[in-house]
């Protein structure tokens, strides 16, 4: 065997412009595979980033019929217990209360309906990016109840700007009457997310409560883990434990389910662009090999003459097969590694792109893995080994006297 | 089926028939013969006149339509493709007119390489290699690539890779015909030489008069048929 793979080596190099184009093509193959792949990460957690760390959080706790009717008076149930088992959960890092309703908002000039959270800004800002988006003024300095922080282009539409008194109205959860409060716009911020720069408004928790006759009840607990891949993972006992008593605990994947079909979409696009590749370097090498087999008929002729068998001919082709493709990984992953590099360094501007309600607020940055350069490399090899299997069957079938009469 | 002991190859009622562009043709008609170990014979014959069927059917290189072959008093007509891959290993060397050496495998590699097929161990490979080199003049360029040798010295490779495993047979296709008269000449003596030596059998088929005249046995083919058997005094 080591016979037939220096003699395949030393083959492959016998037209040396061909197994090198050919590897190029091989190798450049392999290296949009990495590259490809290391964007796709780097784009899932910018998007997961984006998305569970502007606002959303990777979990969240409601009562069961919250996230479907939006009533008011759907809270979350035995909140004390809840709270205190997620005092204890190791998994869970942060964690913020939140009351939701829908309401209005006027101003002297207009009015609009927005969604009105009540939130606590100390714990708030760990959970979301609202602190970190201001543009003007602040985030619930000091301890005001009628501060009230809205978005860019929610302050454009009600023509206020810092200072100015707004009416939020809202409906109750018992009885649901209205109910009217004047705020002062103490905060605007700008997300550069459309729903939130123009539909949401934040004031603090405990007047939310109050104007909304929650009492000390709340409509969410948004939940940031030690890990985010906790919050994919479906089988840890966090689920179930937090969906008790009417509740239910919920990853961002339920919350929103668009962004997991665009993940299982950039999943199965690059599916569909490696079946391509894969199918440009099967031609690639069946081309090769081919065009080298059909050079050295007489040869095969010869080898087979001598006493070699069929299975050493199937052998010698590929041993030429893999060594094409050792050579082609070996390029293959230097350039995917130079390229990502290159990428890691100068990152993809994509900030401000929307997707699936999702947008983009960092660079985008590709995610070295160490299975693209171990997984992909050996995809390669077994492919490239099972594509020079036709080939050396071929070569194998070969009429000895016709492969020798090829020399006359 | 009488068999001697001193018999090499015994062919009965060769048959050979090809289809060519859907015309049946008749390469060999029924030949028999017998050939014995230590022979220097040479078929000879005009182009189309069957020569390099034979060859290719008494070393089972080809499939016959008709008949059965003996070589070493084995059956070889009835053997499957691995069975026939070995025994043309372990018992026939080949020379071809075009030299046929593997280019991107050195001298030596290129003698030992059907030894590597027999598994014979490397110590012993390297030794043979030396001796044969030595009996076909070419000590010293163990190393060299083909590419790097002149024709003569080439087709002395491939005499000495044919016969590096001690086979009983040689079969040389044309040998001379790449080379020039004084080249051929030597090789040619080289290997009655050889032949005298080692008292392997060697089969030639050729159109080389100079190796009608050197060999010990003519046999002269037409229409796939033997037309003359000639034998030297």
């Amino acid at each position: 065997m080591i016979f037939f793979i220096k003699l395949s080596w030393r083959n492959i190099f016998r037209n040396k412009r061909r197994t090198i184009i050919a590897c190029i093509a091989i190798g450049i193959s392999l290296a949009s595979l990495i590259v490809w792949d290391a964007i796709s990460i780097g784009m899932k957690n910018s998007l997961l980033k984006s998305v569970t760390s502007s606002f959303l959080g990777e979990a969240q706790i409601h009562n069961k019929d919250f996230r479907d009717t939006q009533e008011t008076e759907k809270t979350i149930n035995k909140l004390g217990k809840i709270v205190s088992d997620l005092k204890k959960e190791e998994k869970v890092d942060r964690f913020t209360f939140r009351t939701i309703s829908f309401s209005m908002i006027t101003s002297p000039s207009e009015v609009n309906s927005i969604i009105l959270f009540g939130i606590k800004p100390e714990t708030e800002k760990y959970l979301s990016k609202i602190d970190d988006s201001i543009k003007e003024g602040n985030f619930f300095k000091g301890n005001n109840e009628r501060d009230i922080v809205i978005g860019a282009k929610l302050a454009e539409i009600l023509e206020v700007s810092i200072g100015d008194r707004v009416v939020v109205t809202v409906s109750q959860a018992k009885n649901g009457e209205l109910s009217q409060e004047m705020f002062r716009i103490s905060g605007i911020y700008k997300f550069n997310i459309k729903e939130m720069d123009t539909g949401m408004a934040f004031i603090r928790l405990g007047k939310a409560q109050k104007i909304l006759g929650l009492g000390n009840n709340i409509h969410e607990i948004a939940i940031k883990f030690k890990n985010l891949k906790f919050s994919t993972q479906n089988n840890i006992s966090f689920w179930k434990k937090y969906s008790k008593y009417d509740n239910e605990a919920v990853s961002w994947s339920t919350l929103l389910p668009q962004l997991k079909n665009i993940f299982d979409f950039i999943g199965y696009s690059f599916i569909i662009f490696g079946i391509i590749f894969l199918t440009v370097v099967a031609f690639g090498i069946i081309n090769t090999l081919f065009m080298s087999l059909y050079e050295r008929i007489f040869e095969f002729g010869v080898l087979r003459a001598v006493g070699t068998r069929p299975s050493g001919i199937r052998k010698l082709i590929i041993c030429e097969a893999g060594s094409l493709a050792v050579f082609s990984i070996i390029l293959g992953t230097i350039l995917g590694f130079i390229i990502t590099i290159i990428i890691t360094k100068t990152g993809i501007d994509y900030r401000g792109l929307e997707i699936a309600g999702a947008t983009m607020q960092e660079l985008l940055y590709p995610v070295m893995q160490i299975r693209q350069y171990i997984i992909y490399p050996i995809v390669i090899f077994l492919f490239t080994l099972l594509i020079g299997i036709y080939p050396a069957i071929f070569a194998s079938k070969m009429s000895i006297s016709n492969a020798l009469r090829k020399s006359l | 089926m009488e068999y001697n002991e001193n018999n090499l190859i015994i062919t009965k009622d060769l048959k050979k028939t090809y289809k060519d562009n859907g015309v049946y043709v008749n390469a060999i008609n029924g030949i028999d013969i017998t050939i014995n170990s230590g022979e220097f014979t040479a078929i000879v014959g005009p182009s189309g006149s069957g020569k390099t069927t034979f060859f290719n059917l008494i070393s089972g290189l080809d499939s016959l339509t008709y008949g059965k072959v003996w070589l070493n008093s084995k059956l070889i007509s009835d053997m499957s493709g691995k069975e026939l891959s070995d025994f043309r290993r372990d018992n026939i060397g080949f020379v071809f007119q075009a030299y046929n050496l593997i280019p991107v495998l050195t001298v030596e590699e290129n003698i030992e390489y059907i030894m590597l097929l027999q598994g014979v161990g490397k110590k012993e490979r390297h030794k043979k290699v030396l001796n044969i080199l030595r009996e076909v003049g070419l000590e010293g360029m163990r190393n060299r690539v083909p590419t790097k040798l002149s024709g003569g010295q080439q087709q002395r490779v491939a005499i000495a890779r044919a016969m590096v495993s001690e086979p009983s047979l040689i079969l040389a296709d044309e040998p001379t015909a790449n080379l020039d008269s004084k080249t051929g000449t030597e090789l040619l003596n080289m290997m009655r030489r050889l032949n005298e030596t080692t008292g392997m059998t060697f089969l030639f088929s050729t159109h080389d008069k100079m190796i009608m005249e050197k060999a010990r046995r003519v046999i002269t083919l037409k229409d796939g048929l033997i037309e003359k058997d000639e034998i030297k005094a």
